[in-house]
């Protein structure tokens, strides 16, 4: 079993996977002919040589063996894409600042260590400093908290 | 003289009050990057590319090179007084920048990577001033075919950097290439792997992107790791290296320089590469190959320069052809875009000033770059102090901001998260970032090159032989691919790669 857990053998599965993807959304693309080639000519071309190299990486990771992937550890990962998430449904209905409080607070949850008064202060300093550096400097059109400022 | 007076339109421009603070501005930041560990220069670029939109585009390129260049002097700082390279370029420094330092010159291999770096910098600008002009002129002759076979010679090179599988690092370019084509084809208009989402008929945005997978996925590895700090300070000492140590570092400097210069032109190469080569290269040929490791002024000279070297001269194939040669290279194309100047050979004919003053300025930023690195070091060192836990959330602050100003929409937001979870993917099969990017950005153009070699030449695939430039190309591509794959090559690459890891 370890065998198809290596690394190389599942990043294999990932390419044929993206190059089926590819192949299955791109069906419809006429693809012309070689002179004047249709819009799913190179698409085309593409998914089936990342589908070949995929097998050949496959293949290869199963003859000659490769590393085992180590066990991901989800709660970084999760924590830091929820953050960001969150972020972009809040930048435009809430404005900068709650959404900044709340990646802020999402991110540092992803930590190993984390004391709240710490990331306050560096909610505090990042407020300040984003809304000089965009708002005041740059003149970026944001708005801190929306319909205040 | 036409040189002289290009050289003197483009000090007018890096001279004026405004380029130089972008110049210093960019300087500052790479320096800081470069010091920072968990943070380089492919997702600074990518994270600062939207403000760019506000610039003029002359200060905006020059800040971006500056982060650039700026990142591989302020990696060696950290490389020497506390051995944790804040870039790739820097590894290699740690082995004998380290122990330098330790042995009680710090000082001396701090003055030693600077004035090194400096002078390597000097030459890089000159060279990129001697070969931009006949270089930009062959590139007028390039038919789509060769644009095309040229492109895939980049790609292929730039898979040499990629540390691990050779094929693994292929198919990441063809599967950059294949994200590259989702959007509106141009020829056709129509709609390609855009799932009915307005804002991907534009195609991929690649800040987004970059800011994914080398800004989030590195802060969600590093989180995971603990980035441990054993930051025991160093006292930097005399700044001045004795006679013997200048004795010694003068023709390492001067060895690491032109080999350094000569790997940065290739396309795929850059720093790290140049670094790695040189530092090989000094150990090889010293008289006294045991003292590596424990504190030879060569192996901190050589690559140091090698680094500064290949950071500048990789600028040609950029400026001159418009082909990117690594990922800071592909979000420098992105910049100039931006602003609305397609790069390559037109470029130079046709923004002088900004061709000119970009250059100039660069000779300029690594002047600056010794005098803020020297006596500022200790500031420098003290920003290590800070734990990565107050680092992690600003650099995930700053690349929401700046992905969503790229266009003031949210989606660009999401995008950053999509790409950071595909980045953490890649990054735990042990696939690289970079030639993903690469295929990405050059995807489009290499594309349209594509359709239009094979419409010219009436559907005959020949045509990419039968052009000599394109064959020559095609031959050097193939050749790179045959020298991968033989096993002694394949076994000092290893090597080299796992030094770095």
């Amino acid at each position: 079993m370890s065998r198809f857990l290596s690394k190389d053998f599942l990043s294999g599965l990932m390419f044929i996977a993206f190059g089926l993807v590819a192949l299955y959304f791109g069906q419809k693309l006429a693809l012309g002919t070689t002179v004047r080639m249709g819009p799913g000519y190179v698409p085309r071309m593409l998914s089936i040589i990342l589908m070949s190299l995929g097998g050949l990486i496959c293949v290869v990771a199963l003859v000659a063996g490769s590393e085992p992937v180590e066990r991901p550890k989800l709660r970084p990962i999760t924590l830091v894409t929820i953050g960001v998430i969150a972020f972009a449904l809040l930048f435009e209905r809430a404005g900068l600042l709650p959404a900044l409080v709340v990646l802020v607070l999402i991110a540092s949850l992803g930590g190993e260590e984390f004391k709240i008064t710490e990331v306050i202060g560096n909610m505090v300093a990042l407020a300040i400093l984003c809304t000089l550096v965009f708002k005041v400097g740059l003149g970026m059109n944001i708005s801190i908290v929306r319909g205040v400022w | 003289m036409d040189l002289l007076n290009n050289l003197l339109l483009g000090l007018s421009v890096a001279v004026s009050l405004q380029n130089l603070m972008y110049a210093l501005i960019g300087c500052l930041l790479g320096t800081l990057i470069g010091v920072l560990p968990g943070i380089g220069p492919v997702a600074t670029i990518a994270m600062l590319l939207p403000i760019t939109f506000h610039l003029p585009p002359t200060a905006s390129l020059i800040m971006l090179a500056g982060i650039y260049y700026g990142a591989s002097y302020g990696g060696s700082t950290t490389s020497i007084l506390v051995n944790l390279p804040g870039e790739s370029a820097s590894v290699v420094t740690c082995l004998d920048g380290y122990q330098m330092a330790r042995n009680g010159r710090a000082g001396a291999a701090l003055s030693i990577s600077a004035v090194g770096s400096f002078f390597a910098g000097t030459v890089g600008t000159i060279i990129i001033v001697m070969f931009a002009e006949p270089l930009t002129r062959m590139a007028q002759k390039f038919g789509p075919a060769d644009y095309c076979s040229l492109m895939a010679l980049g790609l292929v090179a730039a898979v040499v950097l990629a540390s691990g599988s050779v094929i693994k690092a292929i198919a990441m370019v063809f599967l950059g290439l294949l994200f590259g084509l989702v959007g509106t084809d141009v020829n056709t208009g129509a709609q390609r792997f855009t799932f009915d989402v307005p804002e991907l008929s534009d195609g991929i945005d690649f800040a987004p992107v970059a800011m994914g997978l080398f800004g989030i996925a590195e802060i969600v590895v590093n989180l995971e790791r603990r980035l441990s700090r054993t930051a025991g300070t160093i006292k930097v000492g005399s700044l001045w290296p004795t006679r013997e140590e200048v004795r010694r570092a003068i023709p390492a400097v001067l060895r690491g320089t032109a080999l350094g210069a000569a790997l940065g032109v290739l396309p795929g190469g850059g720093p790290t590469l140049g670094a790695f080569s040189s530092y090989t290269l000094e150990k090889k040929i010293s008289k006294h190959p045991e003292q590596f490791g424990k504190g030879a002024v060569e192996g901190v000279a050589a690559p140091e320069s090698a680094n500064n070297a290949a950071a500048q001269t990789s600028f040609i194939p950029m400026l001159t052809l418009g082909i990117p040669s690594n990922a800071v290279m592909a979000l420098m194309v992105g910049a100039m875009i931006i602003q609305g100047i397609q790069p390559g050979p037109e470029v130079m004919t046709k923004k002088p000033d900004l061709f000119w003053g970009m250059i100039v300025s660069m000779w300029i930023g690594n002047l600056m770059l010794v005098v803020i690195n020297l006596p500022m070091i200790g500031m420098w060192v003290k920003l290590l102090t800070v734990p990565y836990r107050f680092l992690a959330p600003a650099i995930l602050l700053f690349c929401c901001i700046g992905a969503y100003s790229l266009q003031n929409s949210t989606f660009h937001v999401f995008q950053v998260a999509v790409f950071g979870v595909l980045g953490y993917i890649f990054v735990r099969l042990g696939c690289e970032g970079a030639p993903f990017l690469l295929g990405l950005v050059l995807g489009p153009q290499m594309e349209e090159y594509f359709r239009r070699a094979m419409l010219l030449s009436r559907g005959d695939p020949m045509v990419f032989i039968q052009r000599p430039i394109s064959l020559g190309l095609l031959i050097t591509t193939a050749v790179l691919l045959i020298i991968m794959a033989l096993p002694g090559i394949k076994k000092a690459r290893q090597q080299a790669f796992q030094e770095e890891g």
